[in-house]
């Protein structure tokens, strides 16, 4: 009883401490500590987790319950949401106070979801775990809001170049370390393979657009004091944007048809055989793979080289596991967050779903191991990964596909490259206020 | 009861008659002896209809009255995530609106694809679907039962499988239509893309809807021209008149009220189709160009978080609807009257 009572007024004080997002953590050190110990049976722990990102996540959950149950004696209702309506229940449920205790976060929600009080702040706790030096910087960007971390980092993923490796072969192309070998290797291959389409532009995907725009040294915005400007229509930005737009337009290496593909559109032409190379994620080697098996010695990939050497910056993207700020069971609720993210789990959960942990650490452990459909990647996210503005405005910016806008308009031919980002540049300001 | 199966119109008419029968004598008495229990729910108090109205209406107004009401009050304010999150509420008059009738956008692309795209539906909806129905009506049995089930084939599949279905014969670079054109050399499939220019992504949302909107049009016109008594175009073909002229002068105003009915039931769906334009390349929110009210009212409203625009674009969609249905109710009465 004794006991009980203590975890129960530190499990309060600590949620005190969580919601007036309190920066010494000098007393909830103890806290932890005996949370940790503490015999959670009866309880039960509700998780939300996107569906789809691990083939097999029925069985992997299984055996994180059961792990689970053993260390902490509670029991845990893991709640599969698809990503298509997921931003919306959120909504409804912080709405209607029937937040689950944690869940998945896609990274560009978190700092949304905790603008609104929401999640709980979780500095403190990954301090006190040691974890602050051991986690992937861009996912930890992502998840600060005013200087305090509501997300900790679970697992990431980043777009390369996923390339058909047979007909690179065949027509003698080395990999691509510059801009200008990039779009040699895609007219060679065009004119080796003449029904291929060699590099596919897609205008429904703001993040083949990204490396360009970062690799010409330009931005999608910046910030100066509290105000974000437009970096869009920069002339170093639109420099990115001319090349890559233009080695659908003005190369031809293209196809009308992408002006409107979105990722799975690139991913389902590339596993039918029509695409040279694209911008893909490191979650689709697998998945093609899966597909078609036939691909699988046929295809590897390259990190997006640089305009003249290095690499281009990539969008990071991934997931945070947040605790909401309504739950009544904080301590529970870390340590759900610390076994997922962290050891084991988060390992097994990366090589099964295809994308990266979220803890240093275990990164540096895959890009050791070496493989030809994974490293490129690794060093892609390791040496060139880079963020979208962390601000909830730009998840509106997102919500309006002010990008997406900008490249078919250029794409289509009912824009110039200047026109096009100058509109999109305009579009940004007006959400930013600036 | 035996009566009552055999001829139940007679009965039930009896019953009715029956019943004001004894009235004149029972009435004065029921008055003055049992006054008290019956004036409450007598025939002549107003409350009875109420309270036998009452569990419909209750429904009605948790389920369809309180939404609406909740958007109007959501359409006033500056509405976001924050506003959902602590319950609060943020009233700023009709800014919504003057920002929404204020942008040109509305006047030069939203309205007009809106409009343009509901009259081209409704118009080819209608008369296609009255078309397949008369055709409908001259077959036998047999063949009628085999042609309306295929023709509910296309009404029952869902929007979603329908446009998915289109945009793949539509596909650009590997789809049924531009091979076939490819083919025939009059296009190329490396430099054509449809999906991205107003007019032709329009005719293809138009194909869909009215391939989904056209077998209900087709089912209530045949419900309606087997009430037609063929008297009357036996009597019209004896004096020589041709099937034109029977079709206007017999079976359209008989079928008035039906055409009426299906007219604005199409109108209202038309006017908000929204998945089958978010759901084609390009719909969702990438080619401000094709953009419907439908469409930038969820942008607006689940994609950018700014539900009190988004609730705004809505009341204005329903007071168009409004209108329209008030406009096009007033006339068909009037001519009625005439």
């Amino acid at each position: 009883m004794q006991r009980r009572s203590t975890v129960a007024v530190t499990g309060t004080l600590l949620l005190a401490l969580g919601l007036t997002a309190c920066g010494g953590g000098d007393g909830s050190g103890e806290a932890t500590g005996d949370a940790a110990s503490a015999d959670h049976t009866g309880e039960t722990l509700t998780v939300w987790i996107m569906e789809g990102t691990n083939p097999d996540g029925d069985a992997f959950f299984d055996e994180v319950t059961a792990a689970f149950k053993e260390e902490t004696g509670a029991d845990l209702q893991i709640e599969l949401q698809p990503w298509a309506s997921a931003h919306d229940k959120f909504t409804t449920s912080i709405a209607g106070n029937t937040t689950p205790d944690v869940a998945e976060l896609g990274t560009t929600w978190t700092g949304e979801f905790a603008d609104v009080g929401a999640l709980t702040d979780l500095t403190d706790r990954i301090k006190e775990a040691g974890l602050e030096e051991d986690l992937v910087p861009g996912l930890v960007e992502s998840a600060t809001l005013d200087g305090a971390q509501y997300g900790m980092p679970w697992y990431a993923g980043v777009r390369s170049i996923v390339y058909r490796k047979d007909l690179f072969e065949a027509a003698g192309i080395e990999v691509p370390t510059t801009w200008a070998e990039l779009q040699t290797a895609a007219e060679t291959l065009k004119a080796a393979n003449p029904g291929l389409v060699p590099f596919p532009v897609a205008g429904d995907s703001q993040y083949g657009a990204m490396p360009f725009v970062w690799g010409a040294g330009g931005d999608l915005a910046s910030k100066d004091g509290d105000v974000w400007t437009s970096e869009i229509s920069s002339p170093e930005s639109v420099k990115g944007l001319e090349f890559y737009t233009g080695l659908a337009t003005e190369a031809g290496l293209s196809t009308a048809a992408a002006t409107t593909w979105k990722e799975t559109d690139l991913l389902s032409n590339f596993e039918q055989g029509n695409v040279g190379m694209m911008i893909s994620g490191s979650w689709t080697p697998g998945k093609i793979v899966a597909d078609v098996p036939d691909m699988a010695d046929k295809i590897g990939a390259f990190p997006i080289p640089g305009e003249t050497e290095g690499l281009s910056d990539s969008f990071l993207g991934g997931s945070h596991l947040g605790v909401f700020a309504a739950s009544e069971k904080q301590d529970l609720a870390w340590e759900f967050v610390e076994m997922m993210t962290t050891g084991t789990f988060a390992q097994e959960w990366g090589n099964q779903s295809g994308y990266f942990p979220g803890q240093t650490s275990l990164l540096e452990k895959v890009i050791e191991e070496d493989d030809p459909l994974v490293a490129p990647f690794a060093q892609q996210m390791v040496e060139a990964g880079a963020s979208v503005p962390v601000t909830p405005l730009y998840g509106q910016i997102q919500g309006k596909k002010t990008l997406e806008t900008m490249l078919q308009s250029i794409l289509s031919g009912s824009a110039t490259v200047q026109e096009a980002a100058d509109t999109a540049a305009a579009d940004m300001n007006e959400t930013f206020g600036s | 009861m035996a009566d009552l199966h055999q001829v139940p119109g007679a009965s039930a008419d009896q019953l009715t008659r029956r019943a004001p029968a004894p009235d004149p004598s029972a009435g004065p008495r029921r008055g003055t002896g049992r006054g008290g229990m019956h004036g409450v729910l007598g025939h002549r108090s107003p409350v009875r209809p109420w309270l036998l109205l009452a569990p419909a209406l209750a429904v009605l107004a948790v389920l369809l009255l309180w939404p609406l009401v909740r958007v109007v009050m959501i359409s006033l304010q500056d509405y976001g995530l924050r506003q959902i999150a602590s319950g609060e509420s943020n009233y700023i008059g009709f800014d919504n609106y003057a920002a929404i009738l204020g942008d040109s956008f509305l006047w030069t692309v939203v309205l007009p694809n809106t409009i343009g795209f509901a009259v081209a539906c409704v118009v080819l909806t209608v008369v296609l679907g009255t078309a397949v129905a008369l055709f409908l009506n001259n077959l036998g049995t047999f063949w009628r039962t085999v042609c309306s089930t295929a023709i509910m084939v296309a009404w029952a599949v869902p929007a979603i499988t329908g446009t998915y279905v289109w945009i793949w014969i539509f596909d650009p670079l590997n789809g049924l239509v531009s091979s076939v054109l490819d083919s025939v050399g009059l296009i190329d499939p490396a430099t054509t893309n449809w999906f991205t220019e107003r007019l032709s992504f329009y005719a293809i949302a138009t194909l869909n809807v009215v391939h989904h909107g056209f077998p209900f049009v087709a089912i209530t016109v045949l419900a309606g021209l087997l009430t037609i008594p063929k008297e009357l175009h036996e009597a019209a073909m004896m004096d020589g008149a041709t099937p034109w002229r029977r079709f206007w002068t017999i079976t359209a105003p008989i079928l008035r009220p039906v055409f009426a009915v299906v007219t604005i039931l199409s109108t209202i769906w038309d006017f908000k189709v929204f998945t089958q334009i978010y759901l084609m390349p390009g719909g969702n929110g990438g080619n401000k160009e094709v953009f419907n009210l439908g469409v930038w009212s969820y942008i607006q409203s689940f994609a950018q978080g700014k539900y009190g625009m988004g609730s705004a674009i809505a009341v204005l969609l329903t007071l168009i609807l409004l209108g329209i249905t008030v406009v096009y109710m007033r006339t068909l009465f009037k001519e009625e009257e005439l």
